[in-house]
């Protein structure tokens, strides 16, 4: 009995009672029997009922035995690898960096173009991963061209040119 | 008949389809031989690509590139031991054992060459299979698609490696994520919150490459960075191979047949098949001591098997718009854009289109042993370029390729969001291809539900009435019952062992 299942469990439990219930507020379509409140209130009700089962614990030897098998087959060495030095909350910033980047894509492409924006996505998770500003400079240097070549000439993408419009 | 198959040779001959094929077999042998980028990952990062291309030729470079990529998978399991993409993880072992013992050369041989050979069974069986099937689909009614759509999703839960518990909750997450939004059947906006950007829903295409390209990415930023591999000459591949064939007749048609069905089962795909095959080769061998060791056996079986499944997986995508696996659920939407709306009816009126694809899987598959001969020659180069330079420009890749399926930077958070949604099931153990599944197809259950149900006036009677359709909800309630039915008989087994 795993504690990520009791939470991840009652999570579910929450997201399948919110479901039901904000299904339930839907309006019905006049003379219709079903409405589009029928069906999220069905995955809702199910949801919260998966979710307490996994919070119980239930199902959970099918994922054992699974695991055990992958086990069985993955390289001992790989597994008993050391961790990377560094303290813990770093590890999950350089997890989420990837997400968070393309939300930062998302909130400056419009303002300052595609290729400056992209060379600040490709440089910083280079960084994340550990390389060497000998690789990531060009790689982000010349990457965030190359894509921009293919998507906005070949594939007529309207990427944003904003400060650093392409010859092209 | 033969009309049809010389127009589809027209087709598939033109010059824009043979660049294509050729352009993505590189792009799927050098995805797929990079750990951490799966076969999925190569097939979503394409779909920007397919848009500008004909539907021939969209068509042509998702069967090339995920063909390749499945094979490819196996080369870094024989010469690193880290599968390159899933499908490869269940004899990763056994063909790094072979490699040790000196043997890289039979281990990439067994690979390629029975990868070829079970892809190209595997399209015999779509060839076969599709057209009566479809002719049978031609009399479904919105009761049978109920059915068909629902048993789509539980087969899904019952083949995850994982608790069926997550496996169903993660396909009920799914059908809740494609709620959203105003595309059912009564046009009412549905937990959209308020925001213009999630009237028109989730898109597939930037979920499925959050959940399935930026997920992986997001696991690689912390995990090690695999070994190189040391340069090294290889022999003959190919030497010893028609032997092989011919000494183990039995593992790969059980191979073949066993990936041809888990293809054809929604949501299971070559991962999958690999696993069942390798395991099945273990307890029929007359050997099975040998496995792991380094044996030609299971590899024989589970490399036939999971390019099998490859194909088969097209065949409830074309018939029912019923994703067989995590790539199809892909090509799918990719078909939808292309004016190939999956349904019985493409098999008869885009036949010449049907006969094309089937002539695009041969030839990827006759293709991948003279390319992945080179491919192997060239691996211990390209398995040495650092992760650091690659998974950024997957990154770049995964928001530009969602931003131009839409041109709307709503695609790209998308994209962002499932890539942490991925993440977290994977880290729980909750199948991501189980809610994929949902989300593609959320819609079609839900209007085939609502639909039946106002033509049957509110009775459910209809829906267990009808001969095809009580099969249907039959075996789709056995789905449901299975794991209770494992879970009983483990127990009377433990309460044996116990006794005796």
């Amino acid at each position: 009995m795993k504690l990520s299942d009791r939470l991840t469990g009652l999570g579910l439990v929450a997201l399948g009672v919110a479901a039901y219930l904000g299904g339930s507020k839907l309006p019905p379509v006049p003379g219709q029997q079903v409405g589009p409140n029928v069906f999220p209130m069905v995955v809702g009700a199910g949801l919260a009922i998966c979710g307490a089962l996994i919070a119980l614990g239930v199902g959970s030897k099918f994922e054992e035995e699974a695991e055990a098998e992958v086990a069985q087959h993955a390289d001992p060495a790989a597994a008993s690898a050391p961790p990377r030095v560094g303290p813990a909350w770093l590890d999950t910033l350089r997890t989420f960096a990837p997400p968070l980047l393309l939300l930062f894509y998302v909130l400056v492409v419009e303002r300052i173009g595609f290729v400056p924006t992209a060379f600040i996505v490709v440089f910083a998770t280079s960084l994340a991963m550990g390389a060497r500003l000998k690789l990531a400079l060009p790689l982000a240097a010349v990457a965030p061209v190359l894509a921009h070549l293919v998507f906005y000439k070949l594939l007529r993408v309207p990427l944003p040119a904003g400060w650093l419009p392409m010859p092209w | 008949m033969m009309a049809t198959l010389l127009e589809a040779m027209r087709m598939v001959m033109a010059p824009d389809v043979l660049i294509a094929i050729l352009l993505s077999a590189v792009y799927g042998l050098v995805v797929g031989s990079l750990p951490g980028l799966s076969a999925t990952m190569a097939t979503a990062l394409l779909v920007p690509v397919t848009f500008y291309l004909s539907p021939i030729a969209a068509v042509a470079t998702i069967v090339t590139a995920s063909a390749m990529a499945i094979f490819s998978g196996d080369i870094p399991g024989c010469l690193l031991r880290i599968p390159g993409t899933p499908a490869s993880a269940a004899y990763t072992d056994e063909a790094y054992a072979m490699t040790r013992k000196g043997q890289p050369e039979l281990a990439l041989g067994i690979c390629v060459w029975f990868s070829a050979i079970g892809g190209i069974v595997g399209t015999l069986s779509l060839i076969v299979l599709a057209p009566p099937l479809a002719e049978m689909a031609l009399n479904f009614s919105t009761f049978e698609y109920f059915w068909l759509a629902l048993l789509g999703l539980m087969c899904a839960t019952i083949v995850a490696r994982s608790s069926p518990v997550k496996a169903i909750a993660s396909m009920l997450f799914g059908l809740l994520v494609s709620c959203i939004g105003i595309e059912n059947p009564a046009g009412t906006p549905r937990f959209t919150f308020g925001s213009p950007n999630l009237l028109g829903g989730i898109e597939v295409i930037p979920s499925l490459v959050g959940a399935f390209a930026l997920a992986e990415v997001m696991r690689a930023m912390t995990a090690p960075e695999p070994p190189k591999p040391e340069r090294r000459r290889f022999g003959s591949l190919l030497r010893g191979m028609v032997g092989l064939t011919r000494k183990y007749p039995v593992p790969q048609v059980r191979g073949n047949i066993v990936g041809i069905i888990i293809g054809v089962l929604p949501g299971a795909g070559a991962d999958i098949a690999a696993w069942v095959s390798y395991s099945m080769a273990k307890r029929f061998s007359k050997e099975p001591e040998k496995f792991g060791t380094g044996h030609p056996e299971g590899l024989i079986e589970a490399g036939a098997s999971n390019n099998a499944s490859l194909a088969s997986g097209w065949v409830p995508s074309l018939l029912f718009a019923i994703p067989g696996d995590t790539i199809t659920a892909i090509a799918i939407g990719v078909l939808y854009m292309k004016g190939l709306n999956p349904g019985p009816s493409l098999f008869t009126e885009k036949a010449s289109s049907m006969y094309a694809l089937y002539i695009i899987f041969i030839l990827a598959n006759i293709l991948m042993i003279p390319l992945g001969i080179i491919m192997i020659r060239l691996a211990s180069n390209i398995l040495r370029a650092p992760r650091a330079g690659i998974m950024p420009v997957i990154v770049l890749l995964c928001g530009v390729g969602s931003f131009a399926t839409g041109a709307n930077l709503f695609l790209v958070t998308t994209v962002a969001a499932f890539g942490v949604i991925g993440y977290f099931m994977e880290r729980f153990g909750y199948p991501v291809a189980a809610m994929v599944l949902g989300i593609v197809m959320g819609t079609m259950v839900e209007q085939n539900f609502v639909t039946s149900l106002i033509k049957s006036d509110g009775s459910i009677w209809p829906f267990f009435s009808r001969p095809i359709a009580s099969v249907l909800a039959l075996l789709t309630f056995a789905a449901l019952l299975w794991p209770v039915v494992a879970w009983l008989r483990r127990q009377a087994r433990a309460r044996a062992v116990q006794g005796a």
